[in-house]
């Protein structure tokens, strides 16, 4: 290179645009690899298997819908573990985490790139697996036919997966450099969701079954989850620097 | 602004009990090539970690990097400084164009096209720019980096082993690359080649235990003398 300062090379940091581009990397390189999603996909699918296994014994009687709300989210709660661990791998590989902590960029956006990309890989999991959930477990001779309205079921779940984005990506970040990560993540990440899949599951479940007071409960629910997400995803957003400094 | 690059005065970074850099202190001046040797767990790559805000010193540690504090102003030393690790930092399954794009949208970079052009041909891999970088060679990918490196034109350049694994033809584009832009930019390399680095550095430190054991100009240095303190603070021989 003869004058490498020959083209002057002028800069406004701006985190809007550092923010795009993590995001459009991260889509970018899932696109061309399907990893996450196909590995996420897959993984739902042997959990929906398992649990027909499990029910296939259960009787006439029984009513799938009083448990379907928590057995959907345990199949996207098992399923986003194994997609978290994989956005975290991607960027330790041939230490491109370490390319972009030397960038100048503040950590937070970092975490909001990262978190709404695995928020968007969920989604499309989500859009995949819920279907065949209802396919499967819904709409056959298990269940009764009073079940809500579907698009509460979509806001719960979209309510509960940016919370399940946010901590995941937190959590996934404090556990990409230990031994044993996957474990690690699943310790750290089933306790601290713990109160979200408790009110996610309060809410899907009131709007399956289709209980007399499924609206109140479901609003109240869903707004107790928006809370969790706020306060959590705001001690995440503190908590980055550190994390990545430790 | 400080005619320093380096303004390091008893830079401490310990990783339990263990001191990895104790009490180091020394200046560098803008402009020049320092190449740090030393053995093994030496802290050779500490010391570039915490030149480069990757890691914090303790407290009671001073470090300016071109005039900024390592801590205070990390993000925007971030600016001005960059990294070659033996680790290309790239990303294996983006092509060599969007790794270069992704970086420069983190450095905010105005007209980034032309930069980028700029510099693949200069590490020679136009036409590979639109190949996933899975696919290059030790050597390419070293390039690539190095494309990467320069990509936001960084004032000051950290180099850790940058030339292991890579073969002679990118040997001699990695000297000829620094060779070019020797003048306007400062260089701190880490390095275990004794001959590659003295023929580089205008300054020579050698760290032994986390400490330094010699700090000197190039043009002081007589090569004997050198390699027999090396030997002591090592326990290595000079090939």
């Amino acid at each position: 290179m003869q004058d490498e300062r020959a083209l002057p090379v002028s800069r406004k940091i701006s985190s809007w645009r550092q923010f795009k581009a993590i995001l459009r990397k991260d889509i970018v390189m899932e696109l061309r690899t399907k990893e996450m999603l196909t590995s996420m996909g897959l993984y739902a699918i042997l959990v929906l298997l398992i649990y027909y296994v499990a029910l296939s014994q259960a009787g006439q009687g029984f009513d799938v819908t009083r448990i379907a709300g928590g057995l959907l989210l345990l199949a996207i709660v098992f399923t986003s573990m194994l997609g978290l661990n994989r956005s975290l791998v991607h960027e330790q590989d041939q230490g491109c985490l370490e390319a972009l902590l030397l960038s100048p960029i503040d950590r937070p956006i970092i975490f909001f790139g990262k978190a709404v990309g695995n928020l968007i890989f969920l989604l499309l999991v989500q859009v995949f697996v819920v279907p065949l959930f209802y396919f499967i477990f819904l709409s056959g001779g298990m269940a009764t036919e009073h079940t809500g309205p579907w698009w509460m079921v979509a806001l719960a779940l979209i309510v509960t997966s940016i919370g399940i984005a946010g901590v995941g990506t937190l959590l996934a970040t404090m556990s990409v450099n230990t031994k044993g990560k996957d474990f690690i993540l699943a310790v750290l990440f089933i306790p601290i969701m713990f109160p979200l899949l408790l009110v996610a599951v309060a809410a899907l479940s009131a709007v399956i079954t289709g209980d007399p007071e499924y609206v109140r409960i479901f609003w109240t629910m869903l707004g107790a989850a928006a809370v969790y997400d706020v306060i959590m995803i705001s001690a995440a957003f503190a908590l980055y620097e550190f994390i990545l400094g430790a | 602004m400080s005619d320093f690059a380096l303004e390091i005065e008893n830079l401490t970074r310990t990783f339990g009990v263990r001191k990895a850099l104790d009490g180091v202190s020394f200046n560098l001046k803008r402009g020049a090539f320092l190449s740090v040797f030393g053995p093994n767990g030496a802290g050779k790559t500490t010391l570039l970690r915490v030149l480069s805000t990757l890691a914090a010193p303790s407290r009671d540690s001073s470090v300016k990097v071109l005039g900024y504090d390592v801590v205070e102003d990390a993000v925007e030393l971030r600016e001005h400084i960059g990294v070659i690790s033996h680790n290309p930092l790239l990303y294996p399954d983006l092509t060599a164009d969007e790794n270069l794009q992704f970086f420069a949208d983190l450095y905010c970079l105005e007209n980034p096209k032309e930069r980028i052009d700029e510099l693949l041909e200069a590490v020679e891999l136009t036409h590979r720019r639109l190949d996933v970088v899975r696919g290059f060679s030790r050597g390419m990918v070293q390039r690539l980096a190095l494309a990467r490196t320069l990509l936001p034109s960084p004032e000051l350049i950290f180099l850790d082993e940058p030339y292991s694994g890579l073969d002679p033809h990118a040997s001699d584009i990695l000297d000829s690359l620094i060779a070019g832009i020797r003048e306007e930019h400062t260089f701190v390399m880490v390095s275990h080649d004794l001959e590659k680095g003295l023929s580089l550095c205008s300054d020579a430190l050698i760290l032994a235990r986390g400490k330094v054991v010699l700090f000197e100009a190039a043009e002081n240095i007589e090569r004997d003398e050198f390699s027999r303190i090396f030997r002591e603070a090592v326990g290595r021989g000079v090939s």
